[in-house]
């Protein structure tokens, strides 16, 4: 190991494993918003409120089952669930009627979404702040880096992202559903010509995408203070993430979360006072060489 | 006939209240990471109008009182201001956690002659350089909040200073506040680097690491809001609250560590001015049980500053004898009032509240379920708050 | 434009000038935000609707026009015409190099690239505490003494307003528009018949951020404030949103948008501070049953009222 530090200090390579473990979160909300723009082209300015209904309703979840570890991972199966519930009854009681709009018209309709959903969140939950346990196991750090910690819940965060990221590309690239989605978000008449019903498979998109952005917001909670406003946080970042990466590109979403992360905790090494300027740098070099996309996008 | 159309919808009657009352408008944040504090402000500001009002109320009139809701947006915060006193015609306007808000509606009540107490916005320009006779300062501000944690930290050992915080102008008015004041009181510390992050920032691990690697003695966390859970939690999922001490400003609130429960990380350094359970006198007792009673939680920072808002206007016009705001305003320069912390008086020269600002550090209580203020230590008013003269020649 | 059209204007025009003798200073004071966000929302819609182009951070040149008309106004001893005159200026240039470097996009990306930017902009603003105030933002803001009263800062908001509605209007009306749009409905057409579409979507982009400009110092006039958030990207959408309400295929769809979402927000928060939930559900309601935006929906039931008696008539 020393000899890798004589190479690269050991501060940068923690920065380095502490940026990757934050693209987890960028990038599991993030795919979820790149199935919706790139397959059912809509810009869902609400992701960042299922994202934050994500994370309230796994407080609830916690505490009904008694508020330590056992209760995380209940919230952790059950809250994408709800999210993913919220969004199936938006998408048939709204959205499956308004495809043919502009998407303007569906950037305004998710804007009103969004309101809608913030002062429910306050309603039902009130303006307290909420906090949601680290699980028993991943309590405490470890050494990794010379004597420079690393959280244990940002390592469990390091290993469910790319899980999360193969699981999302099999269901995409191996599965019949897959398939027909990737086609339809390419050339949707084509695909009900042939006789597929397109509607239930863009529903069926809907609901995934939230329900990822549902499991974003139960993984940050333990590690954030779960509070009103987190919805807008986390919007634009997902929606440049989503850019950069190529529109309905899995893996785009997680080059372009890798970028976000990355670039943030190396420009605090290189430049304290302005480190939160370099993801927008990165987006604007990106964009200026690659105006669609880092990958292929499907529209 | 679209002109038509729009201009026709103005045709909307505004509320009004009887004459016999006595109207306070409150323009605060009731959306987001903020509505954390304001809702303590409303509901310790609630109960003692209740109280007030069962009692007879100010003058033979009863105090009545109407929320907006400014989302922590400035142009909402200042047009609702303007509403509330041109439509609704308060004779009191009262708010907000935004200091942005809080300067622009301050400029407008400086015009439109109407007292504005301030109730939990921190920033030092508004009872310093841009005060005026109308407002009210019922909080402590950066500067102050700063200078009374230099003179606690210049009695500890501490020499190697790393200051990080919200990139804002509140970590950096506090940090700058405290910083300097210790230089005076400790000459021979020193900074050894600087963080500043985004505000609102929810993954700290970067940046402590940062930190960790340059070995200070002591670190000056300068975060706001939700910034202060979100860096305990950070602090003690790295193991910084057990490697090297830090302090934050309302780092032993209530607020920041009641929502943790038994995780807040112990050994954190911190002031605040309201505990619900220090100082244990009869009178904070008794508070805390009205509060418990109405609210069923028990009371936050912001419950003083609004429960001590409403005594003083009730108060003040009882004093002057008439609902009149020249007479109001020399009623208050002054006035002491009982309060759960004990006397609490507004102070003439600019009328900033005189609280009390405690110095302590996190510690776990068998008697709760989250971590409390232990090793309190009071630092006087007079030590912390800037001079009438300082104040005055800044206003000019 | 029809005669109907014309009366109808007139008449609101003139319920405009009169009404501050009858109504109390707090609508005078509403009619004033009105008026500029509408400019605003227009401004916008001069390249969104007119234009085809997505511009997604148009708070940018509001901000800065706004930024700048103070600064000249807090730090130079220069009269305060020149102020008001500097900060639309600002606010071109911004649009021009902005726009210069965004333009080689298109649709979402140019969109997305402008916020990004923008979001550069906002930082700067936001951090340099010394020059520009930093989140406190500036205020008290001296303004001309025959300006500052809530009457003569309403008649002054009206008159500009009116006055650069009425240029914007010409230009639409103008080959320039005729080419806009043309450009907006098929880019590849009208470059194979000659025009420049680079040229003409710039062009369109600094007029865009001179009005927005214009927009922002008539706020220093009528708050005499300026904060960092008023280049904030949600403010963006705000404007956007006024524009798709209201209606952005219609010259005065934004105007009215602005007006819907400001009156919204004043009256509803007599009655509840959960106005955000009822303007969202609102909102919801309009797209839902009014795709093009309110005055859209209008226009279409107003032309169509009027072109079938004609059939019917033949």
């Amino acid at each position: 190991m020393d000899a890798v530090y004589s190479i690269i200090p050991a501060g940068v390579l923690s920065q380095v494993f502490v940026g990757l473990s934050r693209t987890t979160i960028l990038f599991i909300v993030a795919s979820g918003l790149t199935l919706i723009l790139g397959v059912l082209r809509i810009p869902n300015v609400a992701h960042g409120s299922l994202y934050m209904i994500g994370a309230f309703t796994a407080f609830t979840v916690t505490k009904l089952f008694g508020g330590g570890s056992a209760g995380f991972w209940m919230a952790l199966i059950i809250a994408p669930l709800v999210v993913a519930l919220i969004g199936l009854i938006a998408e048939r009681g709204m959205f499956q009627f308004l495809y043919e709009r502009e998407h303007l018209m569906l950037l305004l309709l998710t804007f009103a979404f969004s309101l809608i959903f913030g002062d429910l969140v306050k309603l039902v939950w009130g303006g307290e702040y909420k906090s949601v346990p680290v699980p028993h196991i991943f309590q405490g750090f470890v050494p990794l880096f010379g004597d420079l910690p690393f959280p244990l819940y940002n390592l469990f965060l390091l290993i469910a992202g790319p899980v999360v990221a193969i699981l999302l590309w099999l269901l995409t690239n191996k599965t019949k559903m897959g398939k027909i989605a990737r086609a339809a978000a390419v050339d949707r008449e084509m695909v009900g010509a042939v006789g597929i019903n397109v509607s239930r498979v863009f529903a069926i998109v809907f609901v995934i995408g939230c329900f990822l952005a549902g499991l974003g917001g139960v993984l940050v909670a333990p590690t954030v203070s779960v509070t009103l406003g987190m919805d807008h946080n986390l919007i634009i970042e997902a929606f440049l993430i989503v850019i950069i990466g190529g529109l309905g590109n899995i893996w785009g979403a997680l080059l372009g979360a890798l970028i976000f992360g990355l670039t943030q905790s190396l420009g605090i090494l290189i430049w304290p006072q302005f480190g939160i300027i370099f993801p927008y740098l990165a987006v604007v070099v990106v964009l200026l060489f690659r105006p669609t996309g880092l990958l292929k996008s499907t529209w | 006939m679209s002109l038509l159309f729009f201009v026709g919808l103005f045709m909307v009657c505004p509320l009004t209240y009887a004459q016999s009352t006595i109207k306070v408008g409150i323009v605060d944040t009731y959306t987001g990471p903020a509505t954390a504090y304001t809702m303590d402000v409303l509901d310790g500001f609630k109960l003692a109008v209740n109280e007030i009002n069962a009692k007879g109320g100010v003058l033979g009139k009863r105090i009545e009182y109407t929320t907006r809701d400014e989302k922590f947006k400035p142009d909402i915060g200042l047009a609702m201001a303007k509403e509330l006193v041109l439509n609704e015609k308060v004779d009191i306007l009262m708010g907000t956690i935004n200091s942005a808000t809080a300067l622009a509606v301050s400029d407008f009540a400086k015009k439109e002659k109407i007292p504005f107490f301030v109730t939990f916005s921190k920033s030092d320009k508004i009872i310093g350089e841009k005060g005026h006779r109308y407002i009210f300062n019922m909080n402590e501000n950066t500067a102050m909040a700063g200078k009374a944690a230099a003179v606690a930290l210049a009695k500890k050992p501490y020499e190697k200073f790393w200051i990080a915080g919200d990139d804002y102008e509140y970590g950096h008015a506090i940090a700058d506040s405290l910083w300097n004041n210790l230089k005076k009181l400790k000459p021979q510390v020193q900074k050894v680097g600087e963080s500043w992050w985004k505000v609102g920032e929810a993954d700290f691990t970067p940046y402590i690491t940062q930190i960790l690697a340059a070995k200070p003695d002591f670190i000056i966390v300068a975060t706001g809001g939700s910034g202060m859970v979100n860096f305990q939690k950070a602090a003690k999922a790295t193991g910084l609250s057990q490697k090297i001490p830090f302090y934050q400003h309302t780092a032993i609130e209530l607020s920041t560590l009641k929502p943790q429960e038994q995780n807040a990380p112990e050994g954190v350094f911190g002031t605040a001015n309201y505990f619900f359970y220090y100082p244990d006198t009869p009178s904070n007792r008794a508070f805390v049980d009205e509060f418990k009673k109405a609210y069923n939680r028990e009371p936050r920072i912001g419950a003083l500053y609004g429960y001590m808002t409403a005594r003083f206007i009730a108060e003040g016009y009882k004093k002057a004898g008439k609902v009149d705001t020249e007479t109001l305003i020399k009623a208050l320069e002054g006035m002491s009032l009982d309060s759960p912390v004990g006397p609490l008086a507004i102070r003439g020269c600019d009328h900033q509240l005189e609280l009390p600002m405690y110095f302590g550090v996190t510690t776990k209580d068998p008697k709760y379920n989250f971590l409390v203020a232990g090793d309190i230590q009071a630092i006087q008013a007079k030590d912390y708050m800037p001079t009438c003269d300082e104040v005055i020649k800044s206003r000019n | 434009m029809s005669r109907k059209t014309l009366l109808g204007l007139g008449a609101g025009i003139i319920v405009l000038l009169l009404f501050p003798l009858f109504l109390p200073r707090f609508y005078v004071y509403l009619v004033s935000l009105i008026l500029l966000y509408g400019l605003l929302a227009t401004s916008l819609n001069l390249v969104l609707g007119y234009g085809g182009i997505f511009q997604f951070h148009h708070a940018v040149f509001y901000g800065v026009g706004a930024y700048g008309t103070t600064l000249m106004l807090t730090k130079t001893g220069l009269p305060a015409m020149l102020a008001f005159i500097a900060g639309p200026l600002a606010s071109a240039a911004f649009g021009l190099v902005l726009g210069i470097i965004c333009i080689r996009l298109t649709k979402l990306y140019f969109g997305m690239l402008q916020i990004s930017l923008g979001s550069l902009v906002w930082a700067i603003v936001y951090r340099w505490y010394s020059f520009t105030g930093g989140d406190d933002g500036i205020h008290g803001i001296p303004i001309p003494e025959m300006l500052s009263s809530p009457k003569s800062a309403y008649y002054f908001t009206l008159i500009i307003t009116l006055v650069c509605l009425f240029v914007m209007w010409k230009i639409i009306q103008s080959p320039f528009g005729s080419a806009l749009q043309g450009i907006r409905d098929n880019p590849v057409r009208s470059e194979m018949i000659g025009i420049n579409v680079r040229m003409h979507q710039l062009l369109a982009l600094v007029l865009a951020g001179f009005f927005a400009g214009v927009a922002g110092s008539l706020f220093v006039v009528v708050d005499n404030t300026v904060f960092p958030d008023m280049l904030f990207w949600t403010f963006s959408l705000e404007i956007l949103i006024m524009c798709l309400l209201g209606g952005w295929f219609t010259f005065l769809g934004p105007m009215l948008g602005a007006a819907v979402i400001v009156a919204l927000r004043t009256f509803v928060s007599t009655y509840t501070d959960y106005w955000a939930l009822v303007l969202g559900i609102i909102m919801m309601l309009v797209i839902f049953f009014l795709p093009n935006g309110i005055l859209g929906y209008v226009e279409e039931k107003f032309k169509r009222g009027f072109i079938e008696p004609e059939i019917e008539e033949q």
